[in-house]
C-alpha cells in the first residue's frame, strides 16, 4: 500500500476528486467525513482494510463499487504517481465508454446538436448514448444478411428533427395514458365513498357524536399509474414509419416521466433523454446521434438485451411494453419467442404497433411477426393523433 | 464488537460465514450509525446476516417486510379503533367530559406498535431490519428517508417521541425496482454476491455438520457452474444449503446423476430452468465424475435407497 501524497486527509481528498472527475461519483462533504472517520478505524497498513472500509461509503451502487476497485487500485497501488492523470479507466453506469462522466457528456452532446455541427458529432460517434452491444450473438453475419435483403445500412439514415409533440398529438396521448387501467395500487387513501372504513378518521369524527359513529369516513385504493416502455425498430425498412413511431414516443413523453424509449436495429439503444429534451421544446436531430438508426433488424437479440440490461429495473405490472416494428427480423425466431414470451409475462401488457398493418392485405406472416404475434396483446397501428387516442380502447391489459 | 475480526469470529461461532468486505461494511455502520442497504441476488444471506447481528450483539430484531402498498400507518403505528371504539361507548355515561374522553382514548394503551415505532422506543439498540425495500413504492421510501434521518415520530395525540436508542438498521433490496439515489447516499452500500468456490464450502461446513468433504465441494462446484447459466431463477446458497441437507437425508456422501435427479427440486425451481441445466450436461458432467475417486470405494451400491448399508 502506497499513498500518493503525504498526509491522510490530502490522500482521501485527492482519490475523491479522482472518483468525482472521471467517474462521475457524487461525493459531498458528508461522504468525505464520513470517509475520514472510518479511515480512523481500520488498519491503515492494510489494503484490503481501507478498500473495504471506503467502498460503502463512497460507492452507491453495484456498478458504482466495481468502477470504485478499479479506481482505487489505480490511484493507491499504482507505483507511479504521474501515471495515475493520463489513465481514464471506465466511467461507470455506463461499461466501456471512456468520457470524463456524464454530465459532461451529455453537455457535448447538446452543443453538438444545437450547433448542428455534423462533424462533432462524426468524431465522437458515442458522444451521445452508447450503444448497448449484443453478446453472444452473430451481430455482423445479421447486419450483412440484412444489407442484402431489405434493410441496406446507409450512414446517413434520413431521420426527421424530432420536435415538441402538436397539441393534437398531445391530447391523444393524454387520454390514452388517462384510459388505461393497468388496475389499482394496493395503498389505501381517505376518499368520499370507497369500499373499505376509514376507522381512524371515522373515530376522529364519532366523538363529536358521543362515540356514536354516525359519519362513516371511507378509504379507497387509487388507481395505479402505467409505465410505458417503446422499443422502437430503427431499421431502414421503418424509416418512413419512423416519425409516426417518435411522435408517439415525445407525445407520451410529455404527458407522464413513466416512460422509456429504447431503439434498435442490430444493437439496442436507450434514446430517452433525447426524447424528454424533444417532448420539453428542445428540437433534436436523431440522425446525429442514432447508433441504431438505418441498419438491420435482429428483433429477438435487442429484446432479449433489453430484457437483460433492463428488465428487472423497467418492467413490472404497471409497464405496458409497446413495441414498433414491422416485424421483418433476420434473427433466429426462437430468440424472438422467447424474448417476446418473457416480455409478456413480466409486464401488464404487450403492444405491438405494425405500421405496415395500413397497407391493404396486409397479412402478419413475415417470420418474426408470425413468432411474435401469440404473445401480443393488441396488434395495432398508430398513423396519426386520432388512431393514437383510438388505441387506448384498443389496448388489453390483464 | 469493535474490528473486523471480532465480527467474523462471532458471525463464524454461528454459522454464518462473512467476508471482509461485509465484516467491515457492518463495523462502519456500528462505527457510523449509519443505515448499511445490501444489495444482491436472492438467498445469499441478506436478511439472515441482520438475525445473526442481532444474536451477535444480544438485542432484539425487529423485522419490516415491505411490500406493495406499504403505508406509514402499517409500519409505524396504528390506534386499536375496536379497543378505542368501546371505551368511548362506555365512558359516555361516565359523566367525563369530551376532552377527557379524548385524552384517554388517544393514550398509550390504545396505541399499536408497528415496527419502526416499536425499534425507536426500545431501551437499547435493536437490529431494525427492513427486507426487500425495493418492493415498496416510492412513496414509502420518501417516509422512510425522513425517518432515517430524523429518528423521531410524530403521532398528533400523543406528540413526538425520540430515539433514545438508534437502532442499527440494515436495509435488504433484490433490485427489483430502482431505488433512489437520496436512500442511497442516507446509507452504506454493500453488494453481497454468491459466494467463491471456497466461500461456498465454507458456508456449506459452517452450516450442515457432518456433511461429507467431498459432498460439499460437489455441491459448491455445481453451483458455481449452475449459476453461469441462463437460468431464470439462479440457485443462492440457501438453495445448496437446501441440497446439502436433502442429500444428507437421503444418506447421500457423493453426488451423482441419479441423485441430482431425485433432487433437483431442491436447487432449480423453475421448470424451464431444469430443461435448461439438462441442455448443459457436458459441464455439468465432470464434477458427477469426481464421484470415482481413485479410491474406489463408491462402487458399492445402495439401490437407491440410502439407508441400506451393503456389506464390505
Amino acid at each position: 500500500m502506497t499513498y500518493p501524497f503525504g498526509s491522510l486527509p490530502e490522500n482521501l481528498i485527492a482519490f475523491c476528486a479522482v472518483l468525482r472527475r472521471d467517474h462521475g461519483f457524487s461525493i459531498g462533504p458528508g461522504e468525505l467525513r464520513d470517509a475520514a472517520r472510518a479511515l480512523e478505524i481500520v488498519a491503515l497498513a492494510e489494503e484490503p482494510a481501507v478498500r473495504h472500509a471506503l467502498r460503502p461509503i463512497l460507492s452507491g451502487t453495484r456498478d458504482d463499487s466495481a468502477v470504485f476497485d478499479r479506481a482505487f487500485r489505480d490511484f493507491f497501488l499504482a507505483s507511479a504517481v504521474t501515471a495515475r492523470d493520463d489513465r481514464t479507466a471506465s466511467t461507470r453506469r455506463e461499461p466501456g465508454h471512456d468520457a470524463p462522466g456524464r454530465e459532461a457528456r451529455i453537455d457535448r452532446e447538446r452543443r453538438a446538436i444545437a450547433s448542428d455541427d455534423m462533424d462533432a458529432a462524426e468524431q465522437e460517434p458515442s458522444g451521445a448514448i452508447d450503444p448497448i452491444e449484443i453478446g453472444d450473438i452473430d451481430v455482423e453475419a445479421a447486419a450483412r444478411l440484412a444489407r442484402s435483403t431489405y434493410s441496406p445500412i446507409q450512414a446517413d439514415g434520413a431521420m426527421p428533427p424530432l420536435t415538441r409533440a402538436e397539441s393534437a398529438w398531445r391530447d391523444a396521448a393524454r387520454s390514452f395514458v388517462r384510459r388505461l387501467d393497468v388496475g389499482l395500487s394496493r395503498r389505501w387513501r381517505p376518499a368520499r365513498t370507497g369500499r373499505r372504513f376509514d376507522l381512524r378518521r371515522t373515530l376522529r369524527v364519532s366523538l363529536q357524536t358521543g362515540g356514536e359513529a354516525l359519519t362513516p369516513r371511507w378509504l379507497r385504493r387509487p388507481r395505479r399509474a402505467p409505465r410505458f416502455v417503446l422499443l422502437i425498430d430503427g431499421s431502414r425498412s421503418m424509416s418512413a414509419h419512423a416519425r409516426d413511431a417518435l411522435q408517439v414516443a415525445v407525445a407520451l413523453a410529455s404527458i407522464t416521466r413513466r416512460v422509456e424509449v429504447f431503439t434498435f436495429s442490430t444493437a439496442l439503444q436507450r434514446v430517452t433523454g433525447v426524447v424528454r429534451r424533444a417532448a420539453a421544446g428542445e428540437a433534436q436531430h436523431l440522425d446525429a446521434v442514432q447508433y441504431a438508426w438505418g441498419g438491420g433488424t435482429s428483433i429477438g437479440a435487442c429484446l432479449r438485451e433489453f430484457l437483460r440490461t433492463s428488465g428487472e429495473r423497467l418492467l413490472g405490472r404497471d409497464t405496458v411494453v409497446m413495441v414498433v416494428s414491422d416485424g421483418l427480423d433476420v434473427g433466429e425466431p426462437d430468440t424472438l419467442r422467447a424474448a417476446m414470451s418473457e416480455l409478456r409475462r413480466r409486464s401488464a401488457g404487450l403492444v405491438w404497433l405494425n405500421p405496415l398493418l395500413e397497407t391493404p392485405g396486409y397479412e402478419p406472416t413475415a417470420r418474426g411477426m408470425s413468432a411474435a404475434r401469440p404473445y401480443v396483446t393488441t396488434f395495432a397501428s398508430v398513423t396519426d393523433a386520432a388512431s393514437f387516442a383510438r388505441l387506448s380502447r384498443l389496448v388489453r391489459v390483464r | 464488537m469493535t474490528d473486523a475480526e471480532t465480527i467474523r469470529a462471532r458471525f463464524r461461532a454461528r454459522g454464518f460465514v462473512v467476508d471482509e468486505a461485509f465484516a467491515t461494511a457492518l463495523q462502519l455502520m456500528l462505527a457510523l450509525e449509519k443505515p448499511l442497504l445490501i444489495e444482491g441476488p436472492a438467498g445469499v444471506g441478506k436478511t439472515e446476516s441482520a438475525r445473526i447481528l442481532s444474536e451477535v450483539m444480544g438485542t432484539r430484531l425487529i423485522r419490516l417486510q415491505c411490500y406493495e402498498g406499504l403505508d406509514s400507518m402499517a409500519a409505524l403505528y396504528e390506534w386499536n379503533y375496536p379497543r378505542q371504539m368501546l371505551r368511548a361507548r362506555l365512558s359516555e355515561t361516565g359523566g367525563t367530559s369530551l376532552e377527557e374522553r379524548e385524552a384517554q382514548i388517544f393514550s398509550e394503551p390504545f396505541l399499536l406498535k408497528r415496527p419502526l415505532l416499536e425499534a425507536i422506543t426500545q431501551d437499547r439498540s435493536p437490529v431494525l431490519l427492513i427486507d426487500e425495500v425495493d418492493r415498496a413504492d416510492e412513496a414509502f421510501e420518501a417516509f422512510l428517508l425522513e425517518m432515517l434521518a430524523e429518528w423521531q415520530v410524530t403521532i398528533p395525540e400523543l406528540g413526538t417521541i425520540r430515539a433514545s436508542h438508534k437502532p442499527h438498521v440494515i436495509l435488504t433490496s433484490n433490485r427489483t425496482r430502482e431505488l433512489s439515489d437520496a436512500l442511497r447516499r442516507r446509507c452504506l452500500f454493500l453488494w453481497l454476491p454468491y459466494p467463491s468456490l471456497a466461500q461456498e464450502i465454507d458456508i456449506l461446513r459452517a452450516r450442515v455438520p457432518g456433511l461429507a468433504e467431498r459432498l460439499a465441494h460437489q455441491i459448491a462446484s455445481m453451483m458455481q457452474v449452475l449459476r453461469g447459466l441462463p437460468l431464470q431463477k439462479a440457485p443462492g446458497v440457501a438453495e445448496s444449503l437446501d441440497w446439502a441437507l436433502a442429500l444428507m437425508s437421503l444418506h447421500r456422501d457423493h453426488l451423482d446423476a441419479r441423485a441430482l435427479e431425485q433432487t433437483l427440486g431442491c436447487v432449480l425451481k423453475v421448470h424451464e430452468d431444469h430443461a435448461v441445466m439438462r441442455s448443459h450436461h457436458a459441464a455439468l458432467e465432470p464434477i458427477l465424475e469426481q464421484v470415482r475417486d481413485p479410491g474406489g470405494t463408491s462402487r458399492d451400491s445402495d439401490f437407491g435407497f440410502g439407508s441400506v448399508s451393503t456389506p464390505r
